[in-house]
């Protein structure tokens, strides 16, 4: 494979893994804002 | 050769990527995921479901010989109480007198829910005339002094503070000293009172709401300190009243604990060997002339009105 699109394929997952991973954490965010007791500790919390 | 490891490389970087969001997925996001409708979530209490007048309301609904049809007093109170006081408009109220647009009650409703903290402000800023909550907190009467205001608390039911903990912690009781000891910092591990050796991670409510006020009083002198690596890897415990758990969220995943000994149930909490049951109170104005009011009061200490407190699933004064 060409350094060229070895790296063009690396940065590609980079960025979508690093995008899902920032997604992730807003929506833990989120969750975490409305959070209940109740609910949290039912989930194992 | 090179190829192989260009394959590694960019495999590598996917699991790491992938092994990052399944470790905070499983470590932190599941746990805030709540099951119930947004309505539930933003409100404590799914409004809909306890509705006066309604014809699948889930309240106790009672043909009472005690009508009131003019110079209604303004009711709101504590989720954990919302169905009690619901149950009480439906039995005294007018149908028209209650207004709720599918999601809030509107101004001109007779019958209002903002929980605790909004029910003491809206007693002292004169927004409602009864309603129906735990003890005031220190800042609450801080506020209605510097209003000018006298709150009268009338006891009318008992009810449970409770401690809870996922279904599966095999602790299924404590002494009062331990919990202290537990929200105090002293004890950090399960292990220490019969459990797995995991951190405690011991939640509180926001400042103001019923049960932190009742948590407050409950560890009187000892401060609450929070162990920030519980809050990760921890098993937690928690608190609330019992009617909410049991009976408002009915969730099978945690369960309650006996405190020394004793489990917080009706008969327990009515015979006053459960430590950590207290009164509930309708809470109005001294100064409050509205008839009516003194009325609702007397109605609601009748055998009438502690049916529906007794029906509803709390416990009455007798």
């Amino acid at each position: 494979m060409k350094d060229k699109i070895f790296y063009g394929i690396l940065i590609a997952v980079c960025v979508v893994g690093a995008a899902v991973s920032a997604a992730l954490v807003i929506y833990t965010f989120q969750l975490y804002q409305h959070a209940s007791i109740i609910s949290y500790i039912a989930n194992g919390g | 050769m090179k190829l192989a490891k260009q394959i590694l490389a960019i495999a590598l970087a996917a699991a790491v990527f992938a092994a990052f969001d399944i470790a905070v997925y499983n470590v932190v996001t599941k746990r805030y995921i709540n099951p119930n409708s947004e309505g539930m979530q933003a409100k404590s209490v799914e409004l809909s479901k306890y509705l006066p007048f309604e014809e699948n309301s889930e309240i106790v609904k009672l043909n009472s010989s005690f009508k009131l049809t003019d110079d209604l007093p303004v009711i709101d109170g504590a989720a954990a109480l919302y169905p009690v006081f619901s149950a009480f408009v439906n039995a005294v109220y007018p149908k028209d007198s209650v207004r709720f647009d599918g999601e809030n009650f509107t101004p001109d409703s007779a019958l209002h829910y903002t929980n605790t903290r909004g029910s003491y402000k809206a007693i002292v800023d004169g927004d409602a005339d009864l309603i129906f909550c735990a003890k005031p907190s220190e800042e609450q009467l801080a506020y209605a002094n510097e209003k000018g205001v006298e709150l009268e608390l009338i006891p009318i039911g008992r009810e449970a503070f409770v401690f809870i903990v996922n279904a599966e912690n095999p602790v299924n009781s404590l002494t009062e000293e331990q919990v202290r000891d537990i929200y105090s910092g002293k004890i950090l591990n399960w292990s220490e009172v019969g459990g797995k050796n995991r951190l405690i991670n011991a939640l509180e409510r926001n400042e103001g709401s019923g049960s932190q006020t009742r948590m407050l009083s409950f560890m009187g002198d000892k401060e609450i300190k929070r162990n920030v690596f519980a809050a990760l890897t921890g098993s937690a415990i928690g608190f609330s009243f019992r009617y909410y758990v049991e009976g408002i969220v009915g969730n099978s995943g945690v369960k309650m604990l006996s405190i020394n000994g004793v489990y917080p149930d009706k008969e327990h909490i009515a015979n006053g060997e459960y430590p950590l049951s207290s009164n509930f109170y309708a809470v109005c104005r001294k100064d409050d002339k509205n008839a009516n009011l003194r009325a609702l009061i007397d109605w609601i200490l009748s055998d009438e009105g502690q049916k529906i407190i007794d029906e509803s699933g709390y416990v009455t004064l007798e």
